[in-house]
């Protein structure tokens, strides 16, 4: 017998429904109700429960496609961390221990859900190639180009000196543009946004830097806007962007 | 520019989210199923290995070596059968 409840997600509004088995291995994922809270949940026996290896690959994307279902059908949603599963006793059945954390937990979700009402989350991720920022540099900064010609005129031994130093210079300059870049891009997009995190970037290839990984809630209005902001970046030599979504709002709950 | 949510282009975008957000609940009445804190590690790990992989084309030497140990054994099982006819 069942013993435990894999829950998806809690989505605002009373709803009693069955979504057929749309669920994690096939199962019947249903709605379990509080006040104006559904649960979707499915159940599962704990015991039985071993996800290992590529099957989890496959639990993970199934995980994310009930959620986009259940969120399209109630429109707000408060998605659970992959592998959310309630217990249960022999005192009290695990859809009564969910029924109780959603009353004790109440306000808390009501204020959740309100918050991410008719909003998504987006992804976006500029990259930029160091390669190319400094040729730029080279190119446009006075500074770097009067040391680059004294290396030029130079003899072998202080051109060798003169060379680390544009090195060190060079380096210092893509830091600053970094930083540069970073403010004049997060100014722009926070004003499109209603809100907005700032992710650790990645090491990604060698001849690119993720220069900033950010999720953004915001309306799918808005997003047609915050596009032609992105637009506008991606035309700058050097800088690559990626915009993705729209996603249910994990990153704001 | 328009979002994307094009399958194989954004898993990556996906599973930050599963596995490291959304709501976590903080009360006993959340089962750890032996090993499942781990999943998203594991999972991870994983894709990230097979990533790696393929791009150092080490799927490909695998393969090969496969392969060969295949045909090895195959010459092998042949030679055998003819010694012993």
């Amino acid at each position: 017998m069942a013993n435990g409840l894999y829950l998806y997600c809690i989505a605002d509004g009373h709803v009693e429904k069955n979504f057929d088995n749309i669920g994690i291995n096939g199962q019947e994922v249903y709605t379990i109700v509080y006040e104006d809270l559904s649960a979707i949940v499915h159940d599962l026996i704990v015991e039985q429960e071993r996800v290992e290896g590529e099957k989890l690959n496959e639990c993970a994307m199934k995980h994310a496609q009930v959620i986009d279902v259940v969120w399209e059908k109630f429109g707000t949603i408060l998605p659970l961390t992959f592998y959310t599963v309630i217990k249960g006793d022999e005192k009290i059945a695990p859809a009564q221990n969910l029924k109780n954390w959603m009353c004790d937990d109440y306000k808390n979700l009501k204020q959740k859900l309100a918050k991410v009402k008719g909003k998504a989350e987006y992804a976006i991720k500029i990259f930029w190639s160091t390669q190319k920022i400094g040729e730029l540099l080279i190119q446009n900064d006075p500074e770097i180009r009067t040391l680059h010609a004294t290396i030029e005129t130079s003899q072998k031994g202080l051109a060798y000196m003169y060379k680390q130093k544009l090195e060190n210079l060079l380096k210092k300059k893509i830091e600053a543009e970094a930083e540069r870049y970073f403010n004049d891009f997060y100014k722009r997009i926070a004003a499109c946004v209603s809100a907005i995190k700032v992710e650790a970037t990645k090491k990604v290839d060698l001849d690119k830097q993720m220069l900033m990984n950010l999720s953004c809630l915001m309306s799918k209005e808005d997003s047609a806007i915050l596009g032609k902001e992105l637009d506008l970046m991606s035309n700058i030599n050097g800088i690559f962007v990626r915009f993705t979504g729209p996603w249910a709002p994990y990153s704001f709950v | 520019m328009k979002p994307t949510k094009d399958r194989h282009a954004t898993l990556v975008d996906l599973l930050d989210r599963i596995l490291d957000k959304g709501v976590i609940i903080n009360a006993d009445i959340i089962i750890s199923v032996a090993g499942v804190p781990l999943i998203g590690v594991n999972l991870r790990a994983a894709l990230a290995s097979m990533e790696t992989m393929v791009k150092y084309g080490v799927m490909q030497a695998w393969d090969e070596k496969i392969r060969e140990d295949a045909n090895r054994t195959q010459l092998k099982t042949i030679k055998t059968e003819i010694l012993s006819s």
